[in-house]
């Protein structure tokens, strides 16, 4: 698709914020496929792609782009309403790596010729992007990453291993954090580069999760060749740029919708197995419940903050710890709930309705791992709020 | 012998078992199978005398004692092998013997003893019932016996040869032994987390001869009550195997995994959490241990002793499950990784027999009357 077939964007940030969002729904409610609301799993590029080409055609498939770009050229308020309403219809992610994370870095840092050649290729999902960041070894401790890339002409030439990379299997292209110089300090050697991955030398192994799918990778390289120019930044500020984006992510990590969307599905369980009349459940139900309403008030803090145009600071890993953790006792206290029924694999018949109960159970435990666990946000919230020694 | 000498034995019996006739490599390959079990391997289970350990030495057994079988069980269950080494040897052998049919008895329980008959217990219909009289499937007399109608959820194993059946006859609860491909009876599967299946059946009149009836209505609560709350029992047993393999596997992750150049065992944030999970292990281990010693004296609390096994050993294996995930990292939701396997276990022996919420209810309803006697 050229990027003529867009519909062009009006300023949305000049809308009133219910007249926005009265429309975000509107388009949601009409143009999402209904069998993918509240999808239980990671959706893969095949099943999301006819949504995903909708969602182009619309103009909306990046809404934090700036508008040049083809983006809707949201402000932190409108995005983080775009986003409430993604959530409150049960909207699927698509493999959005590109779009959520390299467009948001690459308008930043890259140059003009860099944002020409990527950016409408990867608006329009010609380019599908996979994150290559994390290691066998260097997981938490990102900074230690082994993968090595060493200049030979114009080219850089990679060889190490990436691990966990979800949407390997889709991907067309990688970016990657890649080790540029050993004698720098942990941090400071680090660069960020773009390949293809169809690569010579490239190997993808899927990884089954939990959930018996494959939705991440094991990715080898050996001597693989991209070129200098799809260098993003200087040489060895990789690390810089990449945690530069960090922040507005933990304020979207720790949004209350999830877990308001999961009380419904505990809810119907409770109503149809008659829990609401035990006290003991009911008390349990009614803390979740409470516990998620507080979420919601944490998080109207720092979404206020961000609608003003300000930066969260450290302070919001606790956001993320209490979106995380409450989710999963949430999905803890379904499985309960279903007794019997709280093992079995699939959608199950829970007295009568098909209700599946497992697969939240487990989608929400990379959660409190993945994108700072939650020991390594209590470690941030210890040092940099509390300030302890 | 001792009874600590006779558990000893037992469970380096169940390691020879583990080392030379299963591994993980079987387990994974068995799973979402039909119907998800081994019966060669079942036969070995048989020959090393553990399909009978609670069988009366009159009809072929051993004669032993619930420790016994816990102990055995404990151990088997560390191997994650999905035989139904519990449904079968303790919940169906334990509703025969219960019963009030010797010949019946005499026909079934050296076969169950020996390996050749494996018989599921077919008592629940609700998601989280666990009163064995609380069932809609009926038992109608008829020519010589009964008629049974009515549906069945959650019996253990899928792929048995025979399904004990409660039903509500005219002056209380039946159990009647039908015969897999019994003229009326569907048996379908469900599947659960840890790919082992549980048979759902439908029962369309399906004729029982008295000869099968396991339990008359005099007898068939009792019985079941009875080998419900052994086994449940049992099952605290099995949880404890799989939360202290999983935790030993966990230990040892922490151990070895570096980041931030030191073992992750050493960051005091997990070593707190690892302490917590050896807590309540070791609150599991306490609790069975205790049942063992009152029951022994006084088998009246049987009920209470096996809500209070089974509402703390269902909560240690989940929580150690997930929190052992949540240690591991990344590796902890692959299916590669054996530390899934055991978190799956640990959800569907946790179900089973009713859950640690289902069973702190029914303590309540239970412990008043026993402290007022
Ligand atoms: C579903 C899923 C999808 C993912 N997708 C991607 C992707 O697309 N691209 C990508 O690059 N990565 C991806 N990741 C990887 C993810 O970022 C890592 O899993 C995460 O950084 C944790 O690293 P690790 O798995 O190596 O665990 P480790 O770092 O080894 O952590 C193991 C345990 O140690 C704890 N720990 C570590 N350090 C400390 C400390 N200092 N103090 C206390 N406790 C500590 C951790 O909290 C955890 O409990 C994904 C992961 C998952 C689970």
């Amino acid at each position: 698709m050229s990027s003529s077939e867009i519909s062009s964007q009006p300023d949305w940030n000049a809308y009133d914020d219910d007249r926005f969002r009265s429309e975000v729904r509107a388009f949601f409610e009409t143009a999402y496929p209904e069998e993918l609301r509240y999808p239980a799993f990671f959706l893969s590029w095949s099943k999301t792609q006819h949504w995903y080409r909708k969602l182009y055609a619309q103009g909306w498939a990046a809404p934090a782009w700036p508008r040049e770009w083809g983006g809707m050229g949201l402000d932190g308020a409108k995005m983080l309403i775009f986003m409430e309403e993604q959530e409150r219809h049960g909207i699927g992610r698509t493999p959005d790596q590109g779009i959520t994370l390299l467009g948001p870095l690459l308008i930043r840092y890259a140059s003009e010729e860099q944002k020409r050649q990527f950016l409408p290729p990867t608006l329009s999902g010609e380019y599908l992007w996979c994150q290559g960041y994390s290691e066998p070894n260097a997981g938490s401790d990102l900074a230690s990453l082994r993968t090595e890339a060493v200049i030979d002409g114009d080219e850089y030439v990679i060889n190490g291993s990436k691990i966990w990379t979800s949407y390997a299997m889709d991907a067309t292209h990688m970016f990657i954090l890649v080790r540029t110089d050993k004698s720098a300090k942990k941090q400071e050697g680090i660069s960020f580069l773009l390949l293809r991955m169809d690569s010579p030398g490239i190997t993808v192994r899927p990884i089954r999760n939990l959930l018996g799918s494959e939705h991440f990778a094991q990715v080898f390289f050996d001597n693989v060749r991209t070129p200098v120019a799809w260098r993003i930044g200087k040489p060895n500020q990789g690390w810089t740029m990449a945690k530069a984006l960090l922040g507005f992510e933990r304020v979207s990590a720790g949004s209350p919708k999830v877990a308001q969307n999961g009380l419904r599905r505990l809810e119907a369980v409770a109503a149809r197995l008659g829990l609401m009349e035990d006290a003991g459940f009911r008390d349990r139900y009614l803390q979740l419940k409470l516990d998620i309403a507080d979420l919601a008030s944490v998080y109207d803090r720092f979404a206020e903050l961000v609608k003003r145009g300000g930066t969260p600071g450290p302070d919001v890993s606790m956001l993320k710890i209490l979106a995380t953790e409450t989710y999963q006792r949430l999905t803890e206290l379904t499985l309960e709930a279903a007794g019997n029924a709280g093992a079995l694999h699939g959608k199950v018949d829970i007295a009568g309705a098909p209700l599946d109960i497992l697969s939240p159970f487990y989608m929400s435990r990379p959660f409190t791992i993945a994108a700072g666990s939650s020991e390594v946000q209590r470690n941030i919230l210890a040092k940099n709020v509390l300030q302890l020694p | 012998m001792s009874q600590e000498d006779t558990n000893q034995m037992l469970r380096d019996a169940v390691g020879g078992f583990a080392a030379r006739d299963t591994s993980i490599a079987r387990v994974r390959a068995l799973r979402e199978t039909d119907p998800g079990f081994d019966r060669a391997v079942w036969k070995k289970i048989a020959d090393a005398g553990w399909t009978g350990i609670l069988v009366p030495e009159k009809f072929g057994g051993a004669g032993l004692s619930l420790p016994e079988m816990a102990a055995v069980l404990e151990e088997f269950a560390k191997t994650l092998s999905p035989e139904p080494l519990n449904a079968v040897s303790s919940l169906a052998a334990l509703t025969l013997s219960g019963g009030d049919n010797e010949a019946l008895q005499a026909r079934l329980l050296p076969q169950i003893a020996a390996g050749d008959l494996i018989a599921a217990v077919a008592w629940q219909e609700s998601e989280s019932g666990i009163d064995p009289a609380a069932i809609e499937t009926t038992a109608k007399e008829a020519a010589g016996g009964y008629a049974l109608s009515g549906s069945k959820r959650f019996a253990v194993p899928f792929g048995a040869d025979a399904y004990l059946v409660s039903a509500k006859g005219q002056g209380g609860v039946i159990v009647a032994c039908v015969d897999k491909s019994a003229k009326g009876l569907t048996v379908d599967s469900e599947l659960r987390a840890d790919g082992t299946r549980v048979a759902r059946l439908k029962l369309d009149n399906v004729q029982v001869a008295k000869a099968d009836i396991v339990a008359s209505a005099g007898a068939g609560a009792r019985a079941l009550g009875q080998a419900i709350d052994q086994t449940t029992i049992l099952a605290g047993a099995e949880l404890l195997g799989v939360m202290s393999r999983a935790l030993e596997i966990t230990l040892d992750y922490m151990r070895t995994r570096v980041q931030f150049d030191r073992p992750i065992g050493s960051f005091q944030a997990l070593q707190h959490r690892a302490v917590d999970l050896f807590i309540q292990k070791e609150l599991s281990f306490s609790v069975l241990r205790d049942a063992h010693i009152h029951l022994a004296q006084d088998a009246d609390a049987l009920a209470l002793w096996a809500s209070r096994v089974k509402s703390r050993c269902s909560e240690a294996g989940m929580r150690i499950g997930r929190e052992s995930i949540q240690i591991h990292g990344g590796i902890g939701f692959t299916d590669e990784c054996d530390i899934g396997l055991y978190l799956k276990r640990a959800m569907v022996l946790s179900a089973w027999l009713g859950n640690g919420a289902v069973h702190r209810r029914r303590y309540a309803a239970l412990a008043p009357a026993l402290e007022a006697a």
